[in-house]
Parts: structure tokens; sequence; C-alpha cells
């Protein structure tokens, strides 16, 4: 007689329970499954029914992935609802932290005069739409009652390097004022690069700033989307780079593009420029419906579905590149392939529920006006102040957190119990955005089913679903985007 | 012209309110009228102004099922409630998980 039983002992014959999930179709007749932390499952329309009726077989392909995911369980089986519960808990972590980026519009002056610019900029000699060192001392307060343990400055314009006094302020005071709080200070300066010096440079050296750049592309392509007295947008761009690489390392400076009708047939070109500028990945952005991008009606110049075909022709080509061996990501994607395969959330505010605004990233504008996000200001300077939260001049930060401006928007856009989402299975993987549905639609929940929010990011998700389900190398790339540091 | 189609669902199978779910879900296509008579329910389907004839006959299937999956979500979401329940207390509790 055996001292070990066989495998039969150890099979369950009690059937199993279902744990909480959703199901939206993908293609075909397939699903996608994901529970409550965004783990997915691809399973098709008879095995989902079989799952859902208690129908499926513990030899069944599926069981065991079913289970490890946390789909289906055992009655006496407590470990799945306490692995459910602290993957939950991870996942909503960055809640209790409250507020870490603090966005400073230094100033709203500019030597550039983009068209789709979402600002609304003004002459780089004009000072009164600079931020004065009292409204910057009244916003540090402001920065240093939020509980975060990680604080991020970012400096914004305008172009901030036409007021850089005031970024050498917020930066030594922010700094002086930490001696005592002790937080995890970054410091970031959104900058064409255009205006960089020696002595600029050597100022973000001595305090470990770091540049967030724009490219568009190649050079005319970059020179037409950002036309400056000059049309050397570019070259100075370029040279600016070597530079501030040369100072302050590689990785110190990133860059952002966005897209325009101009780019739409130039994806390949466009990424192709990244990499030869030594960048290990792009951020393929569509045109935000804020600011200029309104007034010159440049944001009405392609289609959700036409962004769509620029965006997978360019993660297409992006995946060619990693198969040669040459490591690139697509932010977007990377960001979205890390709520998909890890526990984690990168806290990226588009993509946050409840939303980002105000309780992940918050702005102080150059007059003292505090806004609920950099969209929010943007609407602002087109007129609208539907999410003003007051005036570091005058309002608490009491005042201005608990307002009902920013909780009524953070409320009423909730995911888990907005139309739509709350039954769909991207959800874990998508964002509230209140502002921009408020900024189409004048209502900050918004159509989901009419909206280009929805559209856009819901094609996203199934196309990356789709890709790792087609391709094991993929898949096997994508956990290296997901997973990366 | 817009398109127009007519659907009866079971009342016995089918909760109106996975019906109403499946036409928000379409209304950018659609809008619906439902009625309830007797143990049917009806639904008038009637297409947007925007809405071609090929995009509203694509769109009507999708309906169908979409009114067959709100209504399995309704069905595993009713069964799973208290374990979902249970699972947010666990999470956001202190006691087990700080």
């Amino acid at each position: 007689m055996s001292k070990f039983q066989g495998p039969d002992a150890y099979t369950r014959q009690d059937g199993y329970e279902l744990l909480p999930f959703k199901f939206d179709r993908l293609a075909g007749d397939d699903y996608v499954i994901t529970n409550m932390i965004g783990e997915h499952l691809i399973v098709p329309m008879v095995d989902l029914l079989a799952v859902l009726k208690k129908d499926l077989v513990t030899d069944h392909p599926l069981y065991a992935s079913l289970r490890a995911k946390h789909f289906i369980r055992h009655a006496d089986e407590q470990a799945p609802l306490d692995l459910l519960a602290l993957k939950l808990r991870t996942r909503l972590s960055r809640l209790t932290g409250f507020t870490s980026l603090h966005i400073f519009v230094v100033t709203l002056r500019c030597d550039h005069s983009c068209p789709y610019c979402q600002v609304s900029r003004q002459m780089d000699g004009e000072t009164s739409f600079d931020m004065t060192p009292d409204m910057a001392e009244k916003a540090l307060d402001f920065v240093f009652r939020s509980p975060n343990p990680a604080i991020k400055i970012e400096f914004q314009g305008g172009e901030p390097l036409l007021n850089f006094e005031m970024v050498r302020f917020v930066v030594e005071a922010a700094k002086r004022r930490n001696i005592v709080e002790k937080r995890d200070l970054e410091f970031v300066i959104a900058t064409t690069l255009s205006l960089l010096t020696d002595e600029v440079l050597e100022f973000c050296h001595e305090h470990g700033i770091i540049l967030s750049t724009s490219l568009d592309g190649p050079a005319d392509l970059h020179n037409a989307n950002r036309p400056r007295v000059g049309r050397d947008s570019f070259e100075r761009f370029e040279a600016g780079l070597a530079k501030a690489r040369n100072v302050l390392g590689v990785d110190s400076v990133s860059a952002l593009m966005t897209t325009t009708d101009k780019s739409l047939s130039r994806v390949r070109e466009i990424i192709d420029e990244y990499v030869r500028l030594g960048f290990n990945g792009i951020f393929l952005r569509a045109l935000s419906p804020y600011g200029f991008a309104i007034k010159t009606r440049k944001f009405m110049t392609y289609d959700t579905e036409r962004w769509l075909e620029f965006y997978k022709e360019g993660l297409a080509y992006i995946l060619e590149l990693n198969k040669a061996g040459i490591p690139f990501v697509e932010h977007y994607a990377s960001l979205i392939l890390k709520k998909m395969l890890t526990s984690n959330d990168p806290g990226y505010v588009d993509l946050m529920n409840p939303a980002g605004a105000g309780i992940a990233a918050i702005v102080f504008n150059y007059d003292g006006s505090v806004y609920a996000s950099d969209e929010s200001r943007m609407l602002a300077e087109m007129g609208d102040q539907s999410f003003r939260l007051g005036n570091v001049l005058t309002d608490s930060y009491e005042d201005i957190i608990l307002s009902d401006t920013l909780l009524d928007a953070l409320e009423q856009s909730f995911t888990l119990s907005a139309p739509m989402c709350s039954d769909c299975a991207f959800e874990p993987y998508c964002g509230a955005e209140p502002v921009f549905h408020h900024a189409i639609v004048n209502d900050v929940l918004g159509r989901k089913a009419e909206s280009s929010f929805c559209n856009r990011n819901m094609s996203i998700f199934k196309h990356l679903i789709g890709l790792m389900q087609s391709d094991a190398s993929i898949r096997r790339l994508f956990m290296e985007w997901a997973n990366a540091c | 012209m817009a398109g127009l189609a007519e659907l009866t669902f079971d009342s016995k199978l089918y909760g109106a309110e996975a019906i109403q779910k499946a036409a928000y879900r379409a209304m950018h296509a659609f809008t619906l009228d439902l009625t309830v008579d007797g143990e049917s329910i009806l639904c008038r389907l009637v297409g947007n102004i925007t809405t071609g004839q090929d995009a509203f006959e694509r769109a009507v299937e999708e309906f169908r099922k979409d009114v067959l999956d709100y209504q399995l979500r309704a069905q595993l979401q009713a069964e799973t409630a208290p374990i979902r329940n249970l699972i947010m207390g666990l999470a956001f509790s202190n006691a087990r998980l700080n």
C-alpha cells in the first residue's frame, strides 16, 4: 500500500462558489472577466455560462486559473477573500496619502504660440500674469498641509523659465520648510527647453530638479506644431536636451508629445525621433478639449477613431522595435498594463477612481486661485470657473479641500456607482475624469455611451488584451512594461 | 429616415432593469420606449437622426446581446453581493490587514 493517496483523494467534490466579478464581450464569442482588483481572464461565452451556472468541472483547463485569480472558491476557503481584500487595499492605498502632485503656475507668459495650447498663454513681457512671493508662500502653506509623505512640486506655465526667479524662490522656501517636515520632496519643471541657461541647469543640478519637456516629432512637425519667433523651437529643444542631459543625467529629462492633425500620418517618424534622441518611451497623447485647443478648433480636427488608428499603428511599431531588441515603451499603455497585470495603481490622474482632481493633484494658479486639476485651470482661462476651489490668499486648506465644488465632482463622477461604468469589466483600469466630461457635455458624469473618453479607453483596453491573447511574446513584453520602474 | 425596431422580452426571463441598462449603452445609436404588457416587455427602438440604417441594425443586434449580458450580470451581482461586502469590510478593516 502506498504511503501517499492518489490525486483523486485531493480533488474537491463539493463544487464552487462565485466570487464577485464583471464581464464584457470582446471580439467574437470571447469575454473578458475581471475581478474586484482588475485581474483578468479571457473565456469563451460557453465557458462563461458554465462558470455562472456552476457547471464547470474541476479538470476543465480554466478551473485552476479561475481559482488562482479569485473568480471562484470553495465554500470553506478563506484565503481568496483575504487575498482579494489585501490586493484591494494595496490598490487603493494611494488614497490615504492624499494629494501628492502640487502644480505651481508661476507665469502664463510663453515664448511659443502653439495653436493647440491648452493654456491661454500671454505675451512674454506681460508680468501681471506672474505668481508673486506672497502667493507662493501661501501655496506652500497649503502644500505642507497635505499628509502625503511624498510631495511633488511641478512648475508649469506658460513657460516657467520666464519666471525662473519664482521657481528658485519656491524651491528654496520648500526646502527650508522640509528641514522640519522631512517629506520626500521632488521638483519638476515643465519647459520647452527653449530658454534653458547654464544658470538654470546649475540650479536644477544643485536641487535635483527633473525637467519635463515637449517633443512632437521630427523638426518640421515640431516646429509646425510649436511656432515661436525664429521658428527654431526644435533646434532649441535639441540643444537644450543635450545640455540638460549632460548636467542632470539622461534620466532627468522626460518628454511628452501631443497629436495634431499633422501628426496622424507620421507616427513611425515621431517614434523614430524619440528613439534617435535616446528616450526610452513615448506618451502618445490625444489633444485635450481645453484652452487654445478649443479657441482654434484644433480639438475638432480629428475624431477618436482616427486617433485610435494612429495610436494602434504606433503601438504596433513600438512592439516591432521591442522584438528587434530596442527597449522602448508607450507610456499610456504601460500605465494601463500596470493596472491590468499588477496589484499596484500607477497613480495616473486621468485613470483614477475616485477622480484624482484635488485629492491626487492640485493646481495653484499665478493669481492665487486653486484648481482641482491642470485641466480645471485651463477651463478657467476659457471663462469656466466650475472647478475653482478657492484662493490661497483668502481661503483655508479646509475651505478648499472640503468645498462642495470638489466633493460634489468626486462623488458624482464615482465610477462604481455610475451608469454603465458600474457594470463595466474595464472599470478597474479606467478613471472618472469629471473635468473632461464637464468640458464636453457640461456634466461631471457624462453619458459614457456617447463619451469619447470611454470610447477611446475601452478601445485601448480591448486592444491591449487582444494583443496579449494573440501573441505570447507580446504578453511577455507587456509584463516587462507593467513592471518597469 | 431613422431606423425602427420592435422587440419583445419575456418578463419571467428578463428584468426591465437589464433592458434599460442595455438601452443606455446603445444611446449613441437609438433611444428606447419601454412598456410592459402582462408578462411581455415591449421595446420600441428608435434610431437617432444621425444613425444610418446599417449602424442601426448593428446596434440592435448588440442590444439583444447586451440585454442577455446585463441579465446575467444582475444574477451574478445578486449572488455575490454578500461576499463583495465582506471583502470590502476586510479590505478597510484595521483589525485584519493593517
